[in-house]
C-alpha cells in the first residue's frame, strides 16, 4: 500500500580518490565488491527492497561504466511506467553549465525534478557505502517523531570517532549538536550520510544554502548545521547492522574479506533482502581435479586448476595449475598463470599475473593493489 | 537473419525421463548447473540475429511461463517482434487434434502477419551451437525450399539407436529420413533443425490439415519431398541429443570436459537464462571439490567430485557427492553420501543417509523429496 510519497536521491558522483587506481576510470559507486556486485548495488537494492518507487541518481565523476551498469534499472526492478529510476547528471541551462559543487548543490540543481515528483519526503543516500538498511523504518521513526530531518547514525569505535561527522543527541535522540571530525569527540554516534527530509523544509534550506556564497553546499557541513541553528526538529535514528565506507584500499580489502566469515552480519545469502546486480550471463564455475579451494567466494565463469585460499574471485577468473592465490580479491577477467603466487592483493579487472610471478608477501601487513599502472603498496 | 523467424516445437516430445518430467515439459529439464534445455535453442537463435521466436509449449505450460516470462532474458521482450508463446488449442479444427501441424495451423495468422519470409525450426532437446548465420546463408545461396541440418555421428556402440538418420544423395540432396538402427559405425544424424521458405511451410501445414494423413511436420515434408528442393547442411561441432534419462545424465557430465563446455557455453555467444540474483558460491575450509561444475549461491562444506551442482545448493560437512547432478536448492546434510544420482529441485538427503545409483541408471531423488533416517 502506498503510505506516503518518498523520492530517494542517490549521490553517486564521488571519485573516492583514496581508492587509487580502483577509481582511475570509474566512480567509486561503480567499484566491484563482494564477488559480483558494485558498491552502488547495496544502496539501490536497499531502496528497491524498502519499497521506494522513485529514485534519482546523481552522477558526475566518470559516469560511463556506472550508467551502463544501471541502465534503465531493470536489475533492481526500477524499469517502470509509474515511478522508476532516473539518472540525473549535471546539465546546462540559460545561465550556462555548472558542475555539482557539493552534495547539497547536486540536489539543489534538481529542484525542478523534485517539484515535478512532488514528494512528501526526500531521502538522501550515498552510493559509496556497503550496508543493508530498511529505509521504511527510518521513515516510520521520522513520522513518529514528527521530525523535519532524521539522520541515520551508528556507533563507531571511539578511536575512529574523530574520522566521522559526529552527532550529539539528548535522551530522546533529538540532535543538539553536530561536530565534523572532532579531535575530542563527546560521542561516538557517527552520521551515515543517510537523511530523511520533509521536502518542503529541505527545499527552503537548499535555496537558502545556495544564496550563501561562503557555503560549500554540503549537507553535513552546511545545510544540516544551519537547520539545527534555526531550530528545526532533527532526530538521530540509530542503526546497528553492518556498514562500511571502504574509503581506502585497505578498508576495501577488509570489507571484502568480511564476507568470508560465514556468520558475517552483511549476510549476502539472506533471501529476504537480496542484493541485486546486473548479470553477465556466464556459465557455472569449474573446479578441476587437483584444485584446492578453501574459504573462498567464487563467482560464475571462473576456471580453477590451482590453489585458492581465503580469497574472493569475481567472474571469469582463470587460475592455472600450480598457481597460488591467498588472502586476495581478484576482479573479473583476470588470469593467474601457471606457478604464479599472489598474497594479500587486490587485482584489478582484466589483469594477467604472468607465470611464475610473485605478488605481495605472506604475513605482511600491507595490501598490494595491482593495476595496469603497476603495483602500489598500502 | 532478420528475414527468418524461429520456431521451437516443445509439444509432443517423447517423455523418457520418468519422475523428472511429471510436472515439467521435457524441454524444461534443468541442465548444466543453471539452465533449462530450451535456453540453448533460444540463445542460439537470438545470438544469430533471429528476432521473432514462436514457442509451442505443449500442455504443461506453467513451468515454461514461469521460466520464459516475456522473453526478457533473451532480449525477446520487444515492442516489434519478440517472443510468442503458444499453448495448445484445438479451436477451429473439425476434430481435437493437438499434434504439431494442427498447432501450427491454429496460429496461421501469426505466420501470415510476420514480415519474415523464412522459418527456422528446431528442437529444444538437441543442443548444438550451430552457426545459424552460416547455415542460413547456405540455405539462401542454394535456393533450397528446405535445408535440413545434420551431423556425421560416430556411433560404434549403438548409443544412437532410434535417433533420426538422414540418407543423402552425393550432391547433398535429402533422399529420406528414417530411424537409425545402429547398423553403421557412422551415420548422418538429423538434428531436427532446418530452414524452410515460409510459403512452403504454410502450404505443407494447410495441405496436411486438409488431408489429415499426418500431424507431424517431418512426415508431411517427406510425403511431399518430390515437390520441393530439399538439401542438407553439415554441422561439425559437438551435439547433445537428449532423448532419455541416460543421455540427459551423460550430457550433463560431458560438460566436465573442457572442450565440450567451452563450445556449448561460449562458441557463437553465451547462453542466456532467467537470472536468480544468487550471490557467489562460498567454499569453506573443509570443502574439497574436484572436476565439478558449480553454479552460484551454493555453500559447499563437503566433498564434491565429477558432479554438476545447481544454484543455491547446500552441501554440509562430511557429505560426499560423486558423479551426480544436484539441482537447484537441494540440500545434502552432514555425512550423507550421494553417488551416481540425480536430485531434482529442492530435494533433501538427511544426515548419514547414503544413496547410490549406477552410472547406467542413476538414482533419482524427486522434486522436494526428503530422505531422512527415522
Amino acid at each position: 500500500m502506498i503510505e506516503s510519497k518518498v523520492v530517494a536521491m542517490l549521490l553517486a558522483g564521488g571519485q573516492g580518490s583514496r581508492l587509487k587506481t580502483l577509481t582511475k576510470k570509474i566512480a567509486k559507486p561503480a567499484v566491484p565488491f563482494g564477488g559480483k556486485y558494485r558498491i552502488i548495488d547495496f544502496a539501490l537494492s536497499n531502496a528497491a527492497n524498502s519499497g521506494i518507487d522513485d529514485i534519482g541518481i546523481l552522477t558526475q565523476y566518470k559516469p560511463y561504466l556506472l550508467n551502463s551498469h544501471i541502465g534503465i534499472g531493470s536489475s533492481w526492478d526500477y524499469d517502470r511506467n509509474i515511478g522508476g529510476l532516473r539518472i540525473l547528471p549535471p546539465f546546462t541551462s540559460e545561465d550556462g553549465g555548472r558542475w555539482y559543487t557539493g552534495t547539497a548543490n547536486a540536489v539543489f540543481e534538481n529542484i525542478d525534478f523534485l517539484d515535478e515528483m512532488n514528494p512528501e519526503y526526500v531521502l538522501i543516500l550515498s552510493g559509496d557505502h556497503i550496508y543493508k538498511m530498511d529505509y521504511s523504518e527510518l521513515l516510520r521513526a521520522h513520522k513518529e517523531k514528527g521530525a523535519d530531518v532524521s539522520i541515520a547514525v551508528m556507533e563507531v569505535p571511539w578511536e575512529d570517532a574523530s574520522r566521522f561527522g559526529i552527532v550529539n543527541v539528548d535522551e530522546e535522540n533529538k540532535i543538539v549538536e553536530f561536530e565534523e571530525k572532532p579531535e575530542n569527540p563527546k560521542n561516538n554516534m557517527a552520521s551515515m550520510g543517510i537523511y530523511m527530509f520533509d521536502w518542503k523544509e529541505l527545499r527552503e534550506y537548499l535555496i537558502k544554502d545556495d544564496e550563501n556564497p561562503d557555503s560549500d553546499n554540503d549537507f553535513g557541513k552546511n545545510v544540516l548545521p544551519m537547520m539545527l541553528e534555526e531550530g528545526r526538529k532533527m532526530y538521530a535514528w540509530v542503526f546497528d547492522g553492518y556498514w562500511k565506507d571502504v574509503g581506502t584500499v585497505k578498508s576495501y580489502w577488509e570489507a571484502n574479506m568480511d564476507l568470508l566469515d560465514p556468520g558475517n552480519s552483511l549476510d549476502i545469502y539472506d533471501k529476504d533482502w537480496r542484493i541485486y546486480t546486473r548479470t553477465r550471463n556466464l556459465p557455472p564455475q569449474y573446479l578441476a581435479r587437483g584444485s584446492v579451494v578453501k574459504n573462498a567466494l567464487v563467482n560464475e565463469g571462473c576456471y580453477i586448476r590451482g590453489t585458492l585460499k581465503n580469497s574472493i574471485l569475481f567472474s571469469d577468473v582463470i587460475i592455472e595449475e600450480d598457481a597460488l592465490v591467498v588472502d586476495s580479491v581478484v576482479h573479473s577477467d583476470c588470469v593467474i598463470e601457471k606457478g604464479a603466487k599472489v598474497y594479500r592483493a587486490v587485482i584489478s579487472e582484466g589483469m594477467t599475473v604472468k607465470a611464475g610471478e610473485v605478488i605481495g608477501q605472506e604475513g605482511s601487513e600491507n595490501i598490494y593493489l595491482v593495476s595496469d599502472e603497476g603495483i602500489s603498496v598500502e | 537473419m532478420e528475414k527468418c523467424l524461429g520456431i521451437i516445437s516443445g509439444a509432443n516430445i517423447e517423455n523418457n525421463f520418468g519422475a523428472l518430467c511429471v510436472h515439467r515439459p521435457v524441454y524444461m529439464l534443468p541442465f548444466a548447473g543453471r539452465y533449462r534445455l530450451i535456453d540453448f535453442s533460444l540463445s542460439n537463435m537470438v545470438n544469430n540475429g533471429i528476432r521473432t521466436v514462436a514457442v509451442y509449449t505443449g500442455e504443461k505450460v506453467r513451468s515454461t511461463m514461469d521460466h520464459v516470462e516475456d522473453g526478457k532474458a533473451w532480449d525477446l521482450n520487444r515492442r516489434f517482434n519478440g517472443l510468442f508463446l503458444f499453448p495448445p488449442v484445438s479451436h477451429g479444427l473439425s476434430a481435437k487434434r493437438t499434434g504439431e501441424i494442427p498447432q501450427y495451423y491454429t496460429t496461421k495468422d501469426f505466420f501470415e502477419q510476420a514480415k519474415e519470409k523464412y522459418v527456422f525450426i528446431n528442437h529444444p532437446n538437441i543442443l548444438a551451437k550451430v552457426d545459424l548465420t552460416e547455415a542460413f546463408r547456405f540455405f539462401r545461396e542454394t535456393d533450397a525450399d528446405i535445408t535440413f541440418i545434420y551431423k556425421k555421428q560416430q556411433d560404434p556402440f549403438g548409443e544412437y539407436v532410434n535417433t533420426h538418420k538422414m540418407n543423402l544423395a552425393d550432391d547433398g540432396a535429402v533422399l529420406n529420413i528414417g530411424t537409425n538402427l545402429g547398423t553403421e559405425r557412422e551415420f548422418n544424424m538429423y538434428l531436427k533443425m532446418g530452414f524452410l521458405k515460409k510459403d512452403v511451410f504454410m502450404k505443407l501445414v494447410k495441405e496436411a490439415i486438409e488431408r489429415g494423413e499426418s500431424d507431424n511436420l517431418l512426415e508431411t515434408i517427406l510425403m511431399n519431398k518430390q515437390k520441393y528442393k530439399i538439401n542438407s547442411y553439415e554441422f561439425t561441432g559437438h551435439v547433445e541429443n537428449i532423448r532419455n534419462l541416460k543421455s540427459f545424465y551423460d550430457a550433463n557430465l560431458n560438460l566436465l570436459k573442457k572442450d565440450i563446455a567451452r563450445e556449448l557455453f561460449y562458441t557463437n555467444g553465451t547462453i542466456f537464462t532467467k537470472t536468480k540474483d544468487e550471490p557467489s558460491t562460498l567454499y569453506t575450509e573443509d570443502s574439497v571439490v574436484q572436476n565439478s561444475l558449480v553454479a552460484n549461491g551454493c555453500v559447499i562444506e563437503g566433498t564434491v567430485e565429477n558432479s554438476i551442482i545447481f544454484r543455491g545448493v547446500k552441501i554440509k560437512k562430511g557429505a560426499i557427492v560423486k558423479n551426480s547432478i544436484i539441482m537447484q536448492k537441494s540440500e545434502i546434510h552432514e555425512n550423507a553420501a550421494v553417488i551416481n544420482s540425480i536430485m531434482d529441485k529442492q530435494g533433501v538427503v538427511g544426515e548419514d543417509i547414503r544413496i547410490a545409483g549406477s552410472m547406467l541408471m542413476p538414482f533419482i531423488v524427486e522434486k522436494k523429496q526428503v530422505i531422512r533416517k527415522d
